[in-house]
């Protein structure tokens, strides 16, 4: 007779239910973990020292590699697009519509993808290792909370450095969607910044401003949380990492779609 | 009276880790627990030190005893230097922050490490000490609150003998300066021997000896015989030490 537990029907409800559990879960110790945060801003307990400490790490250290891909991406783009739309005599529109996708998407979420893989996984492993080695519940022995001490400085890091690090991405993207135009299209830099104005809005920047505040925010909390709540050893610091990355991934695009229905549907 | 565990119950995942724990220890005695890994020592101090809740049973401690607690693997903040890993407490606790001047942490901070026998050594990183000396700075930090209470998580593992016996003294001397009340997770004889007053034997959660020092090293219970000589024959089986 036919063990039910050996059928592969059996075998993937049990790994879907693993996996549904292990979601809720995850998604449980980020909202308590949020909650905690909140009540330490909101009755200002807060570690400001090492909340400068850990926003100088948040733009700082992430800055080159996070310009370094916005700059790609831009030249990217500008190299595929530019030529065509001077083809088909638009060049004028080169500097608009390089504005447009720079500050309403490109600028915000290669930044956002890049502070995952450079800040976000290092808050994760750095956490889970404080965890597995007993770092965290010799803080909470000493009667310490380590959601004030060690959370609530990188998540305050990641909203007030992410609208930073937006403006300077946005900033040297444009700078190299100009460069290029000059290069492939034939645009002078004067034109090019005379049709950037026309595709410039402070409104876009301060929608990005804030979605940008979102991102941080959203990738601090995920990256501390996924860290905090590891358990075990070695192994599950990588595990962690990953769940980091994966869940900061999807709720960037997440919070992306969402502003994009808000302010531009 | 410091600490009174009475009928302590732990579960998990439907397995019973301790097993109706009732216990005592008086100012400036030291309590010796002991027992094959995975009996409940280790889920015994986290709950005293209140890193876990009990799922039935109550501690009860002193009024405003402060907790302290050393851990295996010593858990000193890699991310700061000794000085700051001893003080920390007195810097980021709410009740603390802000009132003690930095002179004074210095004294404080001294004072600690002269205890533990590690003058000097303010400015060094935990990465750039022995396993033995990380242990004397976890001690150092546990006592820097003048606590009444003190958690030894095997205090002594991975050490060399002589470290080992280093780690004993300091816990009699603590032990003394602060006439605290001590439970001591050990595996080690010589701990029990030179730094227990009394001893509790846990098998599968729940106590199999109670008795002083003397008593478990005389060996006449059954648990106690297996325990001291090792031996894989007894009435405790081997498969929960796995």
């Amino acid at each position: 007779m036919i063990d039910v537990k050996d059928t592969l029907l059996f075998r993937f409800a049990s790994y879907f239910l693993r996996e549904v559990k292990s979601f809720l879960e995850t998604l449980g110790n980020i909202g308590k973990d949020f909650t905690r945060v909140l009540f330490y801003i909101l009755r200002l307990r807060i570690n400001f020292k090492a909340a400068i400490e850990q926003s100088s790490r948040f733009a700082v250290d992430s800055l080159p590699i996070t310009l370094t891909i916005v700059g790609m991406t831009s030249i990217i783009i500008s190299m595929q697009i530019a030529p065509e739309l001077a083809k088909q005599g638009a060049e004028n529109y080169i500097g608009m519509l390089s504005a447009l996708v720079m500050i309403r998407e490109l600028a915000a979420i290669m930044a956002g993808f890049a502070i995952i893989s450079m800040i976000g996984s290092s808050f994760a492993s750095e956490l889970a290792s404080m965890a597995v080695s007993e770092q965290i519940s010799a803080m909470r022995v000493l009667r310490v909370d380590p959601i004030e001490y060690l959370i609530v400085p990188r998540f305050l890091a990641g909203v007030i450095m992410m609208p930073v690090v937006f403006i300077l991405a946005s900033f040297v993207g444009l700078l190299c969607a100009g460069y290029v135009s000059n290069w492939t299209a034939g645009l002078s830099m004067l034109n090019y910044i005379d049709s950037l104005w026309r595709g410039l809005y402070v409104r876009d920047i301060l929608i990005a401003m804030l979605k940008s505040a979102f991102f941080g925010g959203t990738i601090a909390l995920i990256s501390c949380s996924s860290g905090y709540s590891t358990r075990g050893g070695a192994k599950e610091v990588g595990t962690s990492t990953t769940r980091a990355v994966v869940w900061s991934f999807l709720a960037i695009a997440i919070w992306d779609y969402i502003f994009a229905a808000m302010f531009y549907l | 009276m410091t600490i009174k565990v009475e009928n302590l119950v732990k579960t998990f995942n439907n397995k019973k880790v301790l097993d109706n724990v009732s216990f005592s220890v008086e100012d400036g005695e030291t309590l010796g627990v002991v027992g094959f890994s995975g009996s409940g020592k280790s889920t015994l101090l986290k709950i005293i030190s209140k890193l876990l809740y009990p799922d039935a049973g109550k501690i009860e401690t002193t009024k405003n005893s402060d907790i302290a607690m050393t851990f295996q693997y010593s858990a000193l903040f890699d991310f700061l230097d000794v000085f700051h890993n001893i003080a920390f407490p007195l810097l980021e606790r709410k009740e603390f922050k802000g009132k003690y001047s930095r002179e004074e942490l210095k004294k404080i901070v001294a004072q600690k490490l002269k205890i533990v026998g590690l003058e000097g050594i303010e400015n060094k990183f935990p990465s750039e000490l022995s396993g033995g000396m990380q242990k004397r700075v976890g001690f150092a930090r546990a006592i820097v609150t003048n606590p009444k209470i003190i958690l030894y998580d095997e205090p002594t593992a991975g050490l060399d003998p002589v470290s080992s016996t280093l780690i004993e003294d300091y816990i009699n001397q603590l032990k003394k300066e602060l006439n605290a009340s001590c439970i001591v997770v050990t595996h080690q004889m010589s701990t029990i021997t030179r730094a227990c007053d009394k001893v509790i034997l846990l098998y599968e959660g729940k106590i199999v000896f109670k008795g002083s020092t003397e008593d478990f090293l005389k060996g006449t219970n059954p648990y106690t015989e297996q325990f001291i000589k090792a031996s894989i024959k007894g009435p405790m089986e081997i498969k929960s030490a796995t």
